[in-house]
Parts: C-alpha cells; sequence; structure tokens
C-alpha cells in the first residue's frame, strides 16, 4: 500500500513537472494587430527611474529611450551619477546593435537577456506574424522565437494588456507589465525573471 | 558594481565650486610649485561645504543630455551627503569607511572595508580633503591655466579607476581655488560635468546629515 502512494506521488510529481503551463491554448483567427494599440508610442526622448536587482546585485539609474531618424531606437541605461552602463540600438528590422556595455556586464547572456527583454517592452514585432490563442478569458498574441515564444496576453476583447510573457514550450520565463499609460507612454515598467533573480523595475520621470 | 558605479562621485568632495564659462587658451601652469601650496591652503582651511549642483550627462553619440539636480554636504574630514532630487531621488552618503545609498527601492549601508576600489577613493578623498591631490600615485596629473582659470586634468592609471576613465578634469577659479567643475570623460566616449552653485563654506553643519542607515 505504501509503495503504491509512493508510487502514486511520484508518478503525480512527473507528470504536473512535465504539464505545459500552455496546453490549454485554443487557437483561433483573430486580428493580431490589436496588440499594437499597447506598443509604447515614443515619439521623443523619455525617461524612466529604473532599479534592477540581479542575483545578490542592485543598480540603480536613467534608463532613456530616444527615437531616432532612422526608426530605430535607442535604449540607454546610466547611473544616477552619469557612468554609462549600456547603449542598444533596436533597429525597425528588428536589428539590433550593442552600441556599448560597461566591460564589467559584458558577458553574452545579459546582452542576450536585455535584448529579449527590451524587445518584449518595444513591441518591434510584425503582427503579420504572430497566431492568436484563447485561454480562457485571456488573449495569447504569439510571436516565435528560435527559442521559446513571446506572448502579449491582453483581455479576451483586446482591450486591455495583461501582461507580456516570454515562455519556454512548457512555462513562463520572463513576465513584463507595462501599465499607466499617459499619452500612449506606460508609466511604469516591470519585468521579472521567473528562473532568477533578476528584476527591472522602472518608472517613468520628467526629462 | 556598486563601488565602480560611484567612484567618481567619491572626488566631490574636496571640489568647491562656482559656474564655470569659457575653457580655452590653456598653457601649462607657470608656476607648478605655488599653485600646489595655495591650492593645499585653501582645502586645509575648509572644513565644511553647502552647494546645489547640477550635472550633465552627455551621450556623446545620441547627441543627448541628461541633465540632474541635487544637493551637496561635506564636512571634514570623510563625510559627504549627495542628494538627486530631479529628475529623480537618489541619496549617496559617505561617512568614513560606510556608505549609505538610497534609491526609490532600496536603502542600505555598504562598507568599504576589503574593496581595492575603495582604497583608492578613500585615498582620492583624503588626498582631496588634505589638498594633495596632485600627489595621489593613482593619477598623472597635470595642471594648465588660463587667464581665469587652472585645469587640472588627472589621468587615471591605477586599475580601477582606470577601466572607467580617460581622464576626470577639474576647472579651479584663480581668484579663490574654488573647483568651478568637474567633467569625467568615459571610456565609453561620453562625459559628465558637474557644476555647483549657492556654495557656502564652512557653515555648520550637523552630523545628521551624513547618518547612515
Amino acid at each position: 500500500m505504501r509503495s503504491l502512494r509512493l508510487n502514486s506521488l511520484v508518478a503525480l510529481l512527473l507528470f504536473s513537472s512535465c504539464t505545459s503551463a500552455y496546453r490549454s491554448l485554443q487557437k483561433t483567427e483573430g486580428d493580431a494587430a490589436c496588440i499594437k494599440r499597447f506598443q509604447p508610442k515614443i515619439n521623443q526622448t523619455v525617461l524612466y527611474s529604473t532599479q534592477v536587482d540581479i542575483l545578490q546585485h542592485h543598480l540603480s539609474g536613467l534608463l532613456l529611450f530616444k527615437p531616432m531618424d532612422d526608426s530605430s531606437m535607442r535604449v540607454v541605461f546610466a547611473s544616477e551619477m552619469g557612468l554609462k552602463f549600456f547603449d542598444f540600438e533596436f533597429g525597425k528590422d528588428g536589428s539590433f546593435i550593442k552600441h556599448y556595455m560597461l566591460p564589467k556586464m559584458d558577458k553574452k547572456a545579459v546582452v542576450k537577456t536585455l535584448r529579449k527583454d527590451f524587445e518584449m517592452v518595444l513591441m518591434r514585432q510584425d503582427p503579420a506574424t504572430a497566431e492568436v490563442f484563447m485561454n480562457g478569458a485571456e488573449r495569447y498574441t504569439a510571436f516565435k522565437l528560435k527559442k521559446g515564444k513571446i506572448y502579449y496576453i491582453t483581455s479576451k476583447d483586446c482591450s486591455e494588456l495583461v501582461r507580456v510573457e516570454n515562455g519556454s514550450r512548457r512555462k513562463p520565463v520572463v513576465e513584463v507589465f507595462l501599465t499607466h499609460y499617459t499619452n500612449g507612454v506606460p508609466d511604469s515598467i516591470f519585468v521579472q525573471h521567473k528562473k532568477v533573480k533578476f528584476n527591472i523595475s522602472s518608472q517613468r520621470v520628467e526629462k | 558594481m556598486y563601488p565602480l558605479m560611484r567612484s567618481w562621485i567619491l572626488l566631490c568632495c574636496c571640489f568647491v565650486a562656482l559656474n564655470a564659462s569659457a575653457q580655452t587658451g590653456f598653457k601649462p601652469v607657470a608656476n607648478l610649485e605655488l599653485f600646489k601650496q595655495q591650492f593645499m591652503k585653501t582645502a586645509q582651511s575648509t572644513n565644511t561645504i553647502k552647494s546645489d549642483f547640477v550635472q550633465e550627462k552627455n551621450l556623446s553619440m545620441l547627441s543627448e543630455k541628461i541633465v540632474s539636480k541635487g544637493k551637496f554636504w561635506f564636512k571634514k574630514e570623510n563625510k559627504v551627503r549627495m542628494e538627486y532630487s530631479a529628475p529623480s531621488y537618489y541619496l549617496m552618503v559617505i561617512n568614513g569607511k560606510s556608505f549609505r545609498i538610497k534609491d526609490a527601492k532600496s536603502d542600505r549601508n555598504i562598507s568599504t572595508s576589503g574593496s581595492k576600489l575603495f582604497e583608492q577613493i578613500s585615498k582620492v578623498t583624503a588626498d582631496c580633503v588634505q589638498g594633495n591631490v596632485l600627489n595621489n600615485k593613482d593619477f598623472n596629473t597635470k595642471v594648465l591655466e588660463n587667464a581665469q582659470y587652472y585645469q587640472v586634468q588627472m589621468t587615471p592609471v591605477a586599475k580601477g579607476l582606470k577601466d572607467f576613465f580617460n581622464s576626470i578634469d577639474l576647472l579651479v577659479e584663480k581668484k579663490d581655488l574654488a573647483v568651478v567643475k568637474i567633467i569625467m570623460h568615459e571610456r565609453s566616449g561620453d562625459d559628465t560635468n558637474i557644476s555647483f552653485t549657492q556654495r557656502e563654506l564652512n557653515v555648520p553643519i550637523s552630523d545628521e546629515i551624513f547618518a547612515l542607515k
């Protein structure tokens, strides 16, 4: 009897660990472009007071978004006292250029992670490449990545952005919350990584 | 990372300021020893400093500028408070061998012991306070002058500061040997300028201003 219970428990654990958080998504026809209304409308330089918690480190500074004439977006993070941490360029065509990264932080994995995080925030993906799914009261607009997907999760009628999610095949890896929009620009951005302690919290400030 | 981020700020502890203007026409100082003596004498007679400051971060590749403002306090021997009020709140206090850092999400103390970079910074701080910054071996220093200013060009040679800055320039007004501007040239190509206004020297400043958390 005891071994039966143990086996059941192991089976349950195995089953639950293999269950995908995206298993219940139902593919549907729908207008993927509706999520564009949540894309931050950054038409001029905007500035955010930003705190980054990464493992045991805590960084603080100013995050700057600047739209360029060629329709690319520059994203720069510098400490309050002026020391620049990174300067990235996100092209209109999905291209990415690392213009600068503080040498102590310049690791391939760090750049790749930040690139993906800001791509989720900037929402520059082409809706024509998206798939739309329903999951209860939520609508998932999904963009395929080399590994996993980015989901823009909205209310059923696409009137409200619930969160942005980067998911592996089975579970969410990163969640991004864009809230309190003013003139098309979110006043608050929160990026939360699920596997490691890595959070970015930004509050818009007047330049 | 924190000590690295804040390294340059410690240089401020010996800097007194007014607004800077023209910085042209500099040539090597005619009498370096005289300047050293006078600079040291001024630093030694300065027990407290209270001022406002304006900081300009110039992003060279973007033709973009981030302007920050705040208040600065210094008290001999080794107490500094730098409080940013715009565009966002940020507080940095140095009290002896400890730092306090406060931002929107955290308020914490950091000890300087055990960090080589902190040792360099502490030395720079002490040298500034005592007017010995020109003899600090962590920098190659040149002094230039024009009619109105001295320009102290400090090039880091020691590992640590050298990783972040090509050079740090101090613009010193001739009439009262006050540092009117600090220009930090980053290795990234950007520079950060900091100017002090409403300077008050040797006014009483409570130790509470420099309280750690």
